[in-house]
């Protein structure tokens, strides 16, 4: 199972004020709190930890059918520059982050290695490169893949009845989309 | 402060983080703030910050779990403001 999450950091940074009384206290967790405040760019760490945490709320609510806003118990363990660990109940999932002057991308998965294949593109087009991007691979007619949605709003693809996506994640914010796949 | 104030009070509140402006405009308590009016989750906490600010009262961490929806947070918010 995969989970993504992008960020366009121009947007996050209009859209929202980490600096705020109480933002921080809310989803981060002590250890969180002391990183960013310590942080040489701490506006870039919130939202990289953001991603982190987004990320593998998505991989856990393909697992589970209850939506929920905890972003506090999703506790990031940054391992290197751009690996890291967050841990939910008894759960470890894995992210591997990009951050850019333009963009932080994260891709959470529940093992170390995933195979899955990711994308960045224009938030419009993301549906229609999924669709010829399981054409490439799958040799159906991406006229005919559709877009189906689980109990819990994650993204599946079909060829009439046959499940082509194992795992879909698909985030879109400001001018960045991106989507990430396992076939089946 | 009865419901329909309340939903015009929360109304006001979230207006700022909608990106769908017709589930905006058809709101109910049904109304589900990040399928529905399309709010960053990003922005939830702000929603979040803006109603304990507005009716001046805390939300734990548990309560905060729920607030999904105008009907979760309606419900939050009344048991808050009973109990203070």
């Amino acid at each position: 199972m995969i989970g993504n999450d992008i960020i366009d950091l121009s947007l996050a940074k209009s859209e929202s004020n980490w600096q705020r009384r109480g933002f921080l206290k809310k989803q981060f967790t002590e250890n969180e709190q002391q990183l960013i405040l310590a942080a040489s760019n701490p506006f870039v760490l919130v939202w990289k930890l953001w991603s982190m945490k987004e990320a593998a709320y998505k991989v856990y609510v393909q697992q589970n059918e209850l939506r929920f806003f905890a972003p506090k118990k999703f506790d990031c363990l940054l391992i290197s520059e751009n690996d890291g660990l967050v841990n939910f109940k008894s759960q470890t999932f894995y992210t591997s982050s990009i951050v850019t002057q333009d963009y932080i991308f994260t891709l959470g998965s529940t093992r170390k290695t995933t195979k899955a294949y990711t994308e960045l593109v224009r938030p419009e087009l993301i549906d229609i490169r999924i669709k010829s991007k399981l054409e490439d691979v799958t040799k159906f007619s991406a006229s005919e893949i559709e877009q189906k949605k689980t109990t819990n709003r994650a993204p599946v693809y079909y060829y009439k009845n046959i499940l082509l996506t194992k795992s879909c994640s698909i985030s879109h914010h400001g001018n960045y989309g991106v989507f990430s796949l396992l076939y089946n | 402060m009865n419901k329909k104030e309340l939903i015009t009070s929360l109304k006001k509140i979230i207006k700022p983080y909608i990106q769908d402006q017709e589930a905006f405009k058809n709101l109910s308590e049904e109304t589900d703030f990040i399928n529905d009016l399309k709010i960053n989750s990003a922005n939830l906490v702000d929603v979040i910050l803006d109603v304990e600010d507005e009716f001046d009262i805390e939300i734990d961490n548990k309560s905060m779990e729920k607030m999904l929806s105008v009907k979760a947070a309606i419900d939050i918010i009344e048991t808050k403001l009973n109990k203070s």
